[in-house]
């Protein structure tokens, strides 16, 4: 008898786990469902497309951001890395394009230098953090400074522009075209359609997707299934207990920082291959705080030892998912700040009031 | 003997290194104005000091927001858009009462009054979530940005308010004694001159207010109880629980009093610049907490004051003025400000260890 009612409450007791440990997830549903309804065309697959496609940028900068936190730390360069390397690519781009290299030489060189050159602010922010003690927030605070300033002097604050061709055709192309009945195509639009034609053409998942994809993928691996991705746990559970266990916290958070700066860098490169421009980070742009903000989201403490890349993904989504909604709902788009704000308080109320339940 | 000798020189030494370490910001100022007085013409003069003290107090009130709010061991990002809130609030409500019929100056004050009541709240809210609900201060805050950010657009919807009454724009830009050599002599607001005339401008009003405010609030931080309970609170939030300290309603009033001082902030923005801007104070948010850690306060909590904090504002004042009036673009002024701050704490962190590693 007793054994019934303890496994019927243990049994609830699971499931309400479950709920609270992916109320994102549930929410994103429910959203789904309300805007279904209220917005136009909302609920078409063009349209999920549309905000995966546009969500790139968030999606690497939450993952980096997820390993940071997971080890109680906070990196607050992510925007401006960003920034510098979108910047840089797309002024060595423009440079070699100038001086009659080939656009895929172009290209790769200036991809390849500003993936390289965010690796710097990572590997310093991780040498003031363990050798040094500054706390990640100062020394992530002064490095974006630092970044954002190198980035601006760069392109003295106008966007780089005059790059190779191609570019956008890479960022903004799809997996495969279909033209109902006529033809199917990968990576590239069907030769000779008609412009009256293009309205039909059916674009299936878009190369921006893959790439999250694949990134995310393995990032998930590396956090979930590798010593790496334990050992991340394991510093933030506690710094104590991870030194005492023989893991060489220093070196872990150093890869960690660098880790953070070139995913970083990897989404400004790629923005330069969505916008066809190299953009700099504007001062109030926010988008480590918004990065951070998903992260919480999906189910992160700021404390470390918590969260998992999924929960990110769906934290980043939830936040792109509101203001996709609302916009097409004809809401004013300031409403969207403060749904952010109400959410975000939402979900650290629901973290703490079930601490034990996760 | 000898070994007495030897260590009473290295306790010298010692006290030499941490009298730097705890005395670097003010040094690094003086340095600062030293090496921009030489190099830029003009900066060493009434006008060039005249010119910062008119850019300070944005980032002066904002970081005496933060420094409580950091002393206590948290952190308030919404500072920024709050004091951007109140801008919109105060403008707002100045215009609406002027359009009622009201006298300019009584609708100047009352709309004051009623825009610091309304500016507490995203306070209050802050401070129930940090204490009440244990919301990390990150989180609360941050969500706050949205929030108010939200709110003060759609009260503007993506504009920004316009026909003030004018005198607001003489307080603003008024010092506190204005001279017109032989004929008035005005004090707070600027009086009209005609054209020929000189005035003469004798400490900035907008400097004057927020100083009268960092003298009150020092003395409160230093020598009163609330004070002591704030560096108690961030020193060991067990041991100020133990001592009957009661922290959650002390958190609260934390935060209300960092969403005042922003509000302050905004109401200063609306007489500076005449209008109300959703986001005036973004730029300045990231400025008030690096001058409070350049200061010398840390992140943890218990460490920091108003004074040393002054130093940190007027190290990036007087920075951004030199380097402007060098004709240095702006941007140089990120990369300088960043590196000064890592140094900052870089500083502190090594100043202590000097000591801890003799003993």
């Amino acid at each position: 008898m007793d054994t019934n009612k303890n496994s019927i409450l243990s049994l609830s007791q699971s499931l309400l786990s479950i709920l609270a440990r992916n109320w994102a997830l549930l929410f994103v549903l429910v959203l789904i469902l309300i805007f279904s309804f209220t917005g136009i065309n909302f609920f078409s697959y063009k349209n999920f497309q549309n905000i995966f496609h546009l969500s790139t940028i968030y999606l690497l900068l939450a993952s980096s951001e997820t390993f940071v936190i997971i080890t109680g730390g906070i990196d607050l360069s992510v925007g401006f890395v960003m920034g510098l390397s979108s910047v840089l690519s797309a002024t060595i781009m423009r440079e070699l394009h100038a001086a009659n290299f080939t656009p895929a030489l172009s290209i790769s060189i200036g991809s390849i230098v500003g993936l390289i050159v965010c690796i710097i602010p990572g590997l310093i922010n991780g040498v003031l953090i363990t050798k040094y003690r500054v706390p990640p927030f100062i020394s992530t605070l002064g490095m974006g400074g630092i970044a954002s300033g190198i980035t601006l002097v760069m392109c003295e604050g106008f966007p780089v522009t005059f790059l190779p061709p191609y570019l956008t055709g890479i960022g903004n192309g799809y997996l495969i075209y279909i033209l109902p009945g006529k033809a199917i195509s990968f990576f590239n639009r069907p030769e000779g359609i008609a412009v009256e034609e293009l309205r039909n053409l059916i674009r299936i998942i878009p190369n921006s997707l893959m790439f999250n994809f694949i990134i995310i993928f393995i990032l998930w691996h590396i956090l979930k299934n590798t010593k790496f991705g334990q050992h991340t746990y394991a510093i933030g559970g506690s710094m104590d207990a991870a030194v005492r266990a023989g893991i060489n916290t220093n070196k872990h958070l150093i890869i960690i920082y660098t880790l953070s700066s070139f995913l970083a860098g990897l989404a400004g490169v790629f923005n330069v291959f969505q916008t066809g421009i190299g953009n700099f980070t504007p001062f109030t742009a926010m988008y480590e705080l918004i990065a951070i903000a998903a992260v919480i989201i999906g189910g992160a403490s700021l404390m470390g030892g918590k969260g998992r890349i999924f929960g990110s993904i769906i934290g980043v989504i939830l936040l792109r998912i509101i203001e996709n909604g609302l916009h097409l709902s004809g809401v004013d788009p300031f409403f969207r700040f403060i749904a952010v704000g109400l959410i975000l308080i939402v979900a650290v109320v629901i973290d703490q009031l079930f601490p034990d339940l996760l | 003997m000898a070994d007495i000798t030897i260590t009473t020189r290295k306790n010298g030494l010692q006290k030499f290194f941490s009298q730097l370490g705890n005395r670097w910001a003010i040094i690094f100022l003086f340095l600062e104005i030293i090496l921009f007085s030489i190099i830029s013409p003009g900066f060493f003069s009434v006008k060039g000091a005249q010119v910062i003290l008119i850019n300070s107090p944005f980032i002066l009130f904002l970081s005496l927001a933060e420094t409580f709010v950091i002393i206590s061991g948290g952190i308030d990002l919404s500072v920024g858009f709050v004091m951007g809130f109140s801008s919109v609030v105060s403008a707002k409500l100045i215009v609406a009462f002027v359009g009622l019929g009201m006298n300019d100056l009584l609708s100047i004050i009352v709309g004051i009054v009623i825009t610091l009541c309304i500016g507490i709240i995203p306070g209050l809210v802050n401070g129930i979530l940090v204490a009440r609900l244990k919301v990390p201060p990150f989180i609360a805050t941050f969500s706050m940005i949205g929030i108010t950010h939200g709110i003060s657009e759609l009260l503007i919807k993506g504009s920004y308010i316009r026909n003030l009454p004018p005198i607001a724009g003489r307080i603003g830009n008024g010092s506190l004694i204005n001279i017109v050599p032989g004929k008035t002599v005005s004090f707070f607001i600027s009086p009209t001159i005609q054209r020929g005339d000189q005035l003469i401008e004798i400490l900035p009003t907008v400097f004057v207010i927020p100083f009268i405010f960092i003298l009150f609030f020092a003395f409160i931080l230093k020598s009163t109880k609330f004070g002591q309970h704030t560096y108690a609170i961030g020193g060991n939030v067990d041991a100020a629980i133990r001592a009957g300290i009661n922290v959650k309603t002390h958190l609260i009033k934390i935060y209300m009093l960092s969403s005042f001082f922003s509000t302050v902030a905004g109401i200063m923005y609306v007489f500076r610049y005449v209008t109300g801007k959703a986001d005036a104070g973004a730029m300045f948010l990231l400025d008030g907490i690096i001058a409070v850690v350049i200061g010398g306060a840390s992140l943890y909590g218990g460490i920091g004051s108003v004074w040393k904090t002054l130093i940190g504002c007027f190290i990036i004042l007087v920075m951004e003025n030199g380097l402007r009036m060098l004709g240095v673009p702006t941007f140089y002024k990120l990369i300088v400000i960043g590196i000064i701050l890592i140094f900052a704490v870089l500083i502190d962190q090594l100043s202590p260890e000097l000591i801890h590693r003799e003993e």
